[in-house]
């Protein structure tokens, strides 16, 4: 399905800081930045390290691990029906081993089996031709 | 001293509350404005301030100057709050004090209100994804409504402190019985915890009746100084104290349940009015959800950290206890236009006004909450003053 099809938001690819957290996922990598100054891993990416706002940053592969922070199954398309082929679905958010939270979906996860703290990993959803998002399900 | 300390309300009015079709945000912002204007004891020609905010159902630009023109005003200073939730009209008031003191204006017109509903069925409302922020690395995972942010929150107090859904639907009970004492409420037919459990689940774990409503509706107050507003000759709202905290915009970003800024808003509020929760007669908290109540409860230090489920199952929120919360029914059952209704009905209870939910003898009213998801706190706290 194209982009204009789905009418699903989409990040900016085209921005500049942000594009290798993209690139890694079409790769099937989920990678972020890590301060160069003070060490802080980072989401989402941003100009400067909320932590010291040192502009220089290497982009670091996460494990791909974590931990159910919260999660919320949805039983709403919103707005319009542009969800409405998707409900009910996961929205969790995940603290990675690495330290910092990312929200993202939860799928192949039995609903029944979601606990906060459980373990689950990265995995990754081909949105379209041009957009691959992480995605969460939960460890073996 | 503060400018804060000069600082009254004297004037509040909302209009009707519902589904409204053919009257514009800006016609709903009017109408709620000229009624203040009155209900303050002054004229048109009296206003030289307009404080103001949209909405996020249709957000308008440079929205105080299309108050200010829509109704003939030609003020000084024309100015857009958005702090979200109780902090846009806390803002509001805040400026206003800044330019009174600074000679800037004398009375101020603060004016919000949206047609939430009828602007989604002339399908002319904001795009979705817009208001909750997120559009990179939230929006396209389906977090697109302020409640499935709740919702995540909900979960994991519920996980944390064994809080439970009932405790929430208690919520949602009291607030529709203040509701049912209040003729210009939305939703006014009383409910029962069974009703809470059987509405249909939204986002896990809040439910229909956890969820505030969305209304066509406008609200509007005055403020002035504290020597004008005696002068005005009725009991009036004094700010006794006011605190904010702002901790994060998504809800990726918001630090654990146990460091929001709800505690640290209403602590520097209290410390400024040199007051705790406990000394509140009224108690105003933005509903976006019910579970803001619970967090709500547990900021204001009314019950402990994690104690906000069973504190509302107990029977503590409702009018006749010691201090009741959102007695005009909050959003979850009186209206949702910007959360403006909960300093109007905070200035009422203070005034003596409030008729059937009306807390004898009210002298501080607290009003408190946030905007986005848990991400902007502000605390007002009110004083009744007499002429």
């Amino acid at each position: 399905m194209s982009p204009a099809e789905s009418g699903k938001p989409r990040p900016d690819l085209g921005d500049a800081v942000a594009a290798p957290y993209w690139e890694a996922a079409r790769r099937g990598e989920l990678a972020l930045p890590r301060c160069d100054a003070c060490g802080l891993v980072f989401a989402y990416p941003r100009r400067f390290c909320p932590g010291c706002w040192c502009g220089e940053r290497t982009w670091q592969t996460m494990g791909g691990g974590g931990r159910l922070w919260s999660f919320t199954e949805v039983h709403v398309a919103f707005y319009d029906d542009t969800w409405a082929g998707d409900v009910p679905y996961v929205v969790a958010v995940v603290e990675l081993d690495e330290g910092p939270r990312l929200l993202a979906n939860l799928i192949d996860s039995d609903p029944a089996r979601l606990r906060i703290g459980a373990r689950v990993r990265v995995t990754f959803v081909d949105r379209d031709e041009n957009l691959t998002l992480p995605a969460f399900k939960l460890a073996p | 001293m503060s400018v804060l300390d000069d600082i009254a309300v004297v004037g509040v009015a909302e209009t009707e509350i519902g589904k409204l079709p053919g009257r514009s945000a800006i016609q709903l912002q009017a109408e709620a404005a000229v009624a203040a204007v009155a209900d303050a004891g002054l004229a048109k020609a009296d206003i030289d301030a307009v404080f103001s905010f949209s909405g996020y159902s249709q957000a308008m630009m440079l929205h105080a100057a299309r108050v200010a023109e829509y109704l003939g005003l030609r003020p000084e200073l024309a100015v857009v709050t958005d702090v979200g939730g109780p902090g846009t009209h806390h803002a509001a008031l805040l400026n206003a004090a800044a330019a009174i003191d600074a000679g800037m204006c004398t009375a101020a017109l603060c004016a919000y209100g949206e047609n939430g509903i009828s602007i989604r069925r002339a399908g002319r409302g904001r795009a979705p994804g817009t208001l909750t922020g997120g559009e990179d690395f939230e929006a396209p995972y389906g977090q697109i409504a302020m409640i499935t942010g709740y919702a995540l929150f909900a979960q994991r107090h519920m996980h944390l402190y064994g809080t439970t859904s009932e405790q929430l639907g208690a919520v949602a009970v009291a607030s529709r019985h203040h509701a049912s004492l209040n003729d210009n409420a939305h939703k006014r037919h009383p409910i029962t915890l069974a009703d809470h459990q059987a509405s249909p689940m939204i986002s896990s774990p809040l439910r229909r009746l956890d969820c505030s409503l969305i209304s066509d509706a406008g609200g509007a107050f005055v403020v002035t100084s504290v020597d004008r507003a005696r002068a005005l000759g009725r009991p009036f709202a004094r700010v006794l104290g006011y605190g904010a905290a702002v901790t994060h915009h998504i809800p990726s970003q918001a630090p654990d349940l146990d460091s929001l800024g709800g505690p640290t808003a209403a602590a520097r509020a209290f410390e400024r009015a040199g007051l705790r929760g406990a000394d509140a007669d009224a108690v105003y908290i933005h509903d976006a959800c019910t579970f803001s109540v619970v967090a709500g409860v547990e900021a204001l230090g009314l019950c402990g950290p994690g104690e906000g489920g069973p504190y509302a199952a107990s029977g503590a929120l409702g009018l006749g206890s010691a201090h009741p919360v959102n007695l005009h029914g909050g959003m979850l059952s009186h209206g949702h236009a910007g959360g403006v209704f909960h300093l109007l009905d905070a200035v009422r209870q203070l005034r003596g006004a409030a008729g059937r939910r009306q807390v004898e003898g009210a002298e501080v009213a607290v009003v408190h909450g946030n905007g986005g998801v848990f991400s902007a706190f502000s605390t007002m706290v009110l004083g009744r003053e007499d002429p």
